[in-house]
């Protein structure tokens, strides 16, 4: 049976505390309403009307002391579960207090911006984190209100406009973590992935240096080509390459981008072909998304192609 | 004054004839609360047909993963749109019209306290929607940014289309309608109300809508401000709702939510009401706890000013604010439970007759006591945090507006059709739309419970290809058809017995409050004769004067 | 027999509602600008409190209308009638002057929360005002035209009550807007 996933496979400490809550909830629940059903099935079968019935049953019109019994046991159960839940919050939810964040998560419609502010990397949709460790995320949006939420992770959090917001983002098991925005932010909110890798530290710290590498312009060759191509075209307007003039934030940082698992926050993995797919027609894959098929030819596109690539091979 | 010249000819049958002479105007020009009564009943349920249309169409679409049926734009103008309309034009407004039909009998009056003013308040819940609707066929649209139009989408420079325009205008109109009803059902209720009928003698069902009514008095204007300023915003550049401009999108959501969760118990109330009334009747004995049914009621209205922020526990409103606002929602649910305690406690003991209202009425129990209990779920802030804006917060409140609201209007209209139209609807085809609809219903949506869980974001046109996903999804999708089906069935219904169903009679169901004591449908002015009213239940009295509800009662 | 009062009792209830979603707003952002526009910079609390006194005696022309409507005295019921009218429109004449003043220095509903809160709060509050003043208009063409010869009339007292209720918002926001920000 594959993985089910979310609630089904909590991987840091702090989603198993809220596993864990939301079983018990789930199983108190599962009884109350057991004892409804068991109740109902008997009165079916058991006061249903006979037919050889005559005449109206005894009138019973309540009674103060099953009342307040049936109110009394209901509050203890409630004071019980707010109990669960403060002590609950306050293991997932611990204040930040004056500490800086570890990674700045930016929303835009409907990408990730994400920038560790230790290092100075800047990527788009994947965050790779070190297993086990504790990291403080702080999440802001440039547009509207956007939704954080990677379900084996730990909670979400919303990303609002005007409003930063702080978050824990830890990881107990290596791997690669799927989630998605959760909070409607427009045409595309459901095409706004989001990849959380885990990885040993060494490999994290290996990543980091690969990051930062600044790619130097490649001269020959198609890619060559693209390199011109990508600056004469409307690709700075919104595009960040470090190592050349453009520097604009509205779109996806793209000095890694060949190093990125998907393509478009998810919308098409990241292969050189689905490369030139999207950049063919990106409107095709994510509809209403904020970059415009740009009508390049067949052979721009070759070229842009090869450059995003070569840009990574260094 | 000098003597009167009617525009339009009095009216003197109950349900005039739309082909007789001047028949549409007699209706369109109505102040008699059952016409009125009835005109609402008819338009909610079009809009009910246009939102289940809006559904199935969501639920093709989302039925495998990737798929193309349909555009986003138009996904989101749909699920928009369905919320929409199932929240203020079908829920609300079918409860509030079938309150204005049986609150002046259940009380023994001649009409509401003001009939003129139920007039308004229908033909702005009719012009409200069709304000609405006609965004359909306007260039940009439908609004497209959820029924909640979260800022700063909904406004420019993220929504540059009329579409929140049409959907605040229309709502703008609608509410105003429903706050004239909510007055003219508090004043009606409290001024008019037969002698010996005290306030610990109204119906069940009369206690729920003074409740709901007093509620839309307070909740509304929150509602009504949210949306001027909204308007204002868009049409003259304020900045309420706009961070960019020193604006605030949170402020919207706390006037969105403080008038958002009270009317979700404006939604149930009624329906609490409804079930009230039929369970006790079925089960041919009295409410049990009549009086804490009562008070749990009003403690119901009053706690729900207090749990807005529950909506909000994703929004990082601090931890102590989430507190206070976990413990209120988890609190609501104790005079909730008290009641479907005391509705058990009803059936316990009686010889019941299982007629399709009571099929709908104890399903009802079962299926929002699961409404309730995940509701107590989310009110815990650590579990909201794992399923809000997912699956399970859809299949949670189905399970209460649909399994608790709807199966309570289904319930209502059974048990009040033959009062209304003098006939009885088909028990055969009850029974039939009875169980395609639990099977449908359940089938749509306890499946979307584990969607939530495992990580299905809601609001979305497309899904990934995560493992299960994709047959889960169809399995919900089938349900839903199976859910239309059963609304076919329903219509079916209706329109078989207006025409050829059993003549009712008076008081087929032997039931006991006031307006049983009259013909079916009811003479224009309500009554020939109010019975004397003695207790809460007038008709039992009557029919067993040695075993009186209130023993002792004097004689008013 | 209908009862009007306590109809229009829950009404400006549910209206108080909607003034005190305006109020907070205008608290909310209070404070947050800073620079640009403000309450302190903007406004001058006296020219507006003088305007307000208009207001606040309407609220005594308009009981003493009940009181002449009580002792049946037809010809001094629409006297005072008339003179609530009056300074009705002095005190809205006075937020005209106000508004324009401030439109004038490019203060207005966009240029920041200050001006969309400040703008909302005093307009819808305006807004009610011009409807009482329509309905005392009503109220009085129909006295001349010799109704409400008393004691009692539900549409008099009625509409008296709505005034007061619009008199007593604007006691509210006055403060909020013009004491506060100046205290």
């Amino acid at each position: 049976m594959e993985n089910l996933g979310g609630l089904f496979n909590p991987s840091s400490p702090e989603m198993e505390a809220m596993a864990d809550l939301t079983y018990y909830t789930i199983a108190i629940s599962a009884v109350i309403l057991g004892i409804i059903v068991i109740a109902v099935a008997y009165i079916i079968i058991r006061y249903r009307k006979k037919p050889d019935e005559d005449g109206e049953p005894y009138q019973d019109f309540g009674s103060i002391k099953i009342e307040l019994v049936w109110t009394a046991i209901p509050i203890a159960i409630v004071a019980v579960l707010f109990l669960l839940t403060c002590s609950t919050m306050k293991a997932v939810d611990p204040p930040a207090g004056d500490r800086e964040p570890d990674i700045v998560i930016i929303g835009h419609q409907w990408w990730w911006e994400i920038r560790y502010p230790a290092s100075g990397v800047m990527t788009a949709n994947e965050v790779h984190i070190p297993v086990g460790e504790k990291l403080l995320a702080r999440l802001e949006s440039i547009d509207v209100i956007h939704d954080f939420w990677v379900p084996e992770l730990g909670r979400k959090i919303d990303l609002v406009p005007g409003h930063p917001n702080y978050m824990w983002l830890v990881a107990g098991e290596p791997g690669v973590y799927i989630g998605a925005c959760a909070e409607f932010c427009g045409d595309q909110h459901a095409n706004m992935r989001i990849r959380v890798v885990a990885e040993p530290e060494a490999d994290f710290e290996k990543w980091t240096d690969e990051q930062l590498v600044v790619p130097s312009t490649p001269t020959a060759g198609i890619a060559g080509e693209g390199a011109k191509l990508f600056q004469t075209m409307a690709c700075m307007n919104c595009h960040t390459i470090r190592g050349t003039a453009a520097a604009a934030r509205v779109g996806p940082d793209l000095t890694h981008l060949a190093d990125r698992a998907t393509i478009g926050a998810g919308v098409l993995t990241n292969t050189p072909e689905n490369l030139a797919k999207w950049l063919a027609n990106p409107q095709r894959y994510k509809q209403g998304s904020l970059m415009p098929n740009m009508k390049l030819s067949d052979s721009e596109v070759k070229s842009i192609v090869a450059y995003l690539e070569a840009l990574n091979e260094q | 004054m000098s003597s009167r010249i009617p525009l339009v000819p009095e009216n003197t049958v109950p349900l005039p004839s739309l082909k007789a002479n001047n028949g549409l105007l007699s209706w369109v020009s109505s102040v008699d609360h059952k016409q009125i009564g009835i005109m609402y009943l008819i338009v909610t349920f079009i809009y009910f047909l246009l939102g289940g249309v809006e559904a199935l169409l969501m639920r093709v679409q989302l039925a495998h993963p990737g798929n193309d049926f349909l555009t986003p734009e138009l996904y989101n103008q749909l699920f928009t749109m369905h919320g929409t309309t199932m929240i203020f034009f079908v829920v609300m407004p079918f409860l509030i019209g079938v309150g204005v039909y049986l609150l002046p009998l259940m009380i023994g009056a001649r009409d509401m306290a003001f009939p003129r003013l139920n007039a308004l308040s229908f033909w702005l819940f009719f012009f409200g929607g069709i304000l609405l609707y006609y965004s359909f066929f306007t260039q940009s649209g439908a609004p497209d940014v959820g029924w909640f139009a979260y800022a700063p989408l909904s406004e420019k420079p993220f929504s540059l289309n009329k579409g929140p325009t049409y959907w605040a205008l229309g709502l703008l109109a609608s509410g105003i309608g429903s706050v004239a009803s909510g007055l003219n059902n508090v004043v009606t209720i409290l001024t008019m109300r037969t002698p010996g009928m005290t306030m610990r003698r109204i119906p069940l069902f009369v206690w729920m809508m003074l409740v709901t009514s007093l509620l839309l008095v307070f909740v509304i204007p929150i509602i009504t401000a949210a949306f001027a300023m909204m308007l204002l915003d868009s049409m003259l550049g304020a900045t309420f709702f706009t961070p960019a401009h020193g604006g605030s999108a949170i402020l919207w959501q706390h006037f969105f939510w403080g008038f958002g969760h009270p009317e979700v118990y404006i939604l149930i109330l009624p329906a609490f009401g409804i079930i009230s009334e039929v369970i006790p009747v079925f089960s041919r004995k009295p409410i049990y706890g009549y009086e804490f049914v009562a008070a749990s009621t009003v403690a119901i209205g009053l706690l729900s000013l207090g749990v807005w922020a529950h909506h909000m526990f994703a929004v990082g409103l601090g931890n102590v604010t989430n507190a206070f606002f976990s413990l209120a929602s988890m609190l609501i649910a104790i005079p909730t439970g008290v009641k479907v305690l005391n509705w058990v406690a009803t059936m316990w003991g009686g010889r019941i007759n299982f007629a399709t209202p009571m099929l709908f009425g104890t399903a009802f129990i079962i299926e929002f006591v699961v409404g309730g209990l995940t509701g107590v779920a989310i009110a815990s802030v650590p579990i909201d945090w794992v399923v809000t804006d997912s699956y399970f917060i859809v299949a949670h409140f189905h399970y209460a507006i649909f399994g608790g609201s709807v199966f309570a209007i289904f319930a209502g209209v059974y048990y009040w059709f033959p009062k209304f139209t003098g006939r009885m609807l088909s028990e055969t085809l009850g029974k039939w739309h009875f169980w395609l609809t639990v099977i449908g219903f359940n089938m749509t949506f306890f499946i979307q419970h584990f969607l939530g869980v495992m990580g299905m974001p809601r609001r979305t046109y497309t899904y990934y290809d995560m493992p299960y996903w994709g047959p889960m999804n169809l399995i919900s999708t089938i349900g839903a058809m199976i859910l239309g089906l059963s609304v076919l069935v329903f219509v079916w219904n209706i329109l078989v017995s207006l025409r050829n169903g059993r003549p009712a009679g008076d008081n087929p169901w032997n039931a006991w409050t006031l307006e049983w004591a009259t013909t079916s449908p009811p003479p224009v002015e309500n009554f020939e004769l109010v019975p004397p009213v003695r207790g809460r239940r007038p008709l039992w009295d009557l029919a067993h004067p040695d075993m009186p509800d209130e023993p002792g009662a004097k004689i008013v | 027999m209908a009862n009007n009062k306590m109809l229009v009792g829950f009404f400006i209830a549910s209206e108080s509602i909607f003034f005190l979603m305006l109020i907070l707003a205008y608290v909310n952002f209070h404070g947050s600008v800073t620079d640009g526009p403000t309450a302190v910079n903007s406004l001058n609390p006296v020219v507006t409190g003088i305007f307000s006194l208009f207001l606040f005696a309407s609220s005594f022309t308009i009981w003493l209308a009940g009181k002449s409507l009580r002792e049946k005295n037809h010809f001094m019921l629409k006297v005072w009638i008339l003179a609530t009218i009056i300074l009705g429109a002095v005190f809205i004449f006075g937020q005209g002057l106000e508004w324009s003043g401030l439109i004038d220095k490019n203060i207005t509903i966009s240029r920041n929360v200050f001006g969309t809160t400040f703008f909302t709060l005093t307009g819808f509050h305006g807004f009610h005002v011009c409807v009482g003043l329509i309905m005392l208009s009503l109220l009085l063409a129909l006295a001349l035209a010799g109704d409400f010869k008393g004691p009692k009339s539900d549409a008099v007292e009625c509409i008296s009550l709505y005034w007061h209720f619009v008199d007593g918002v604007w006691v509210v926001v006055f403060s909020v807007i013009y004491l506060w920000a100046f205290l």
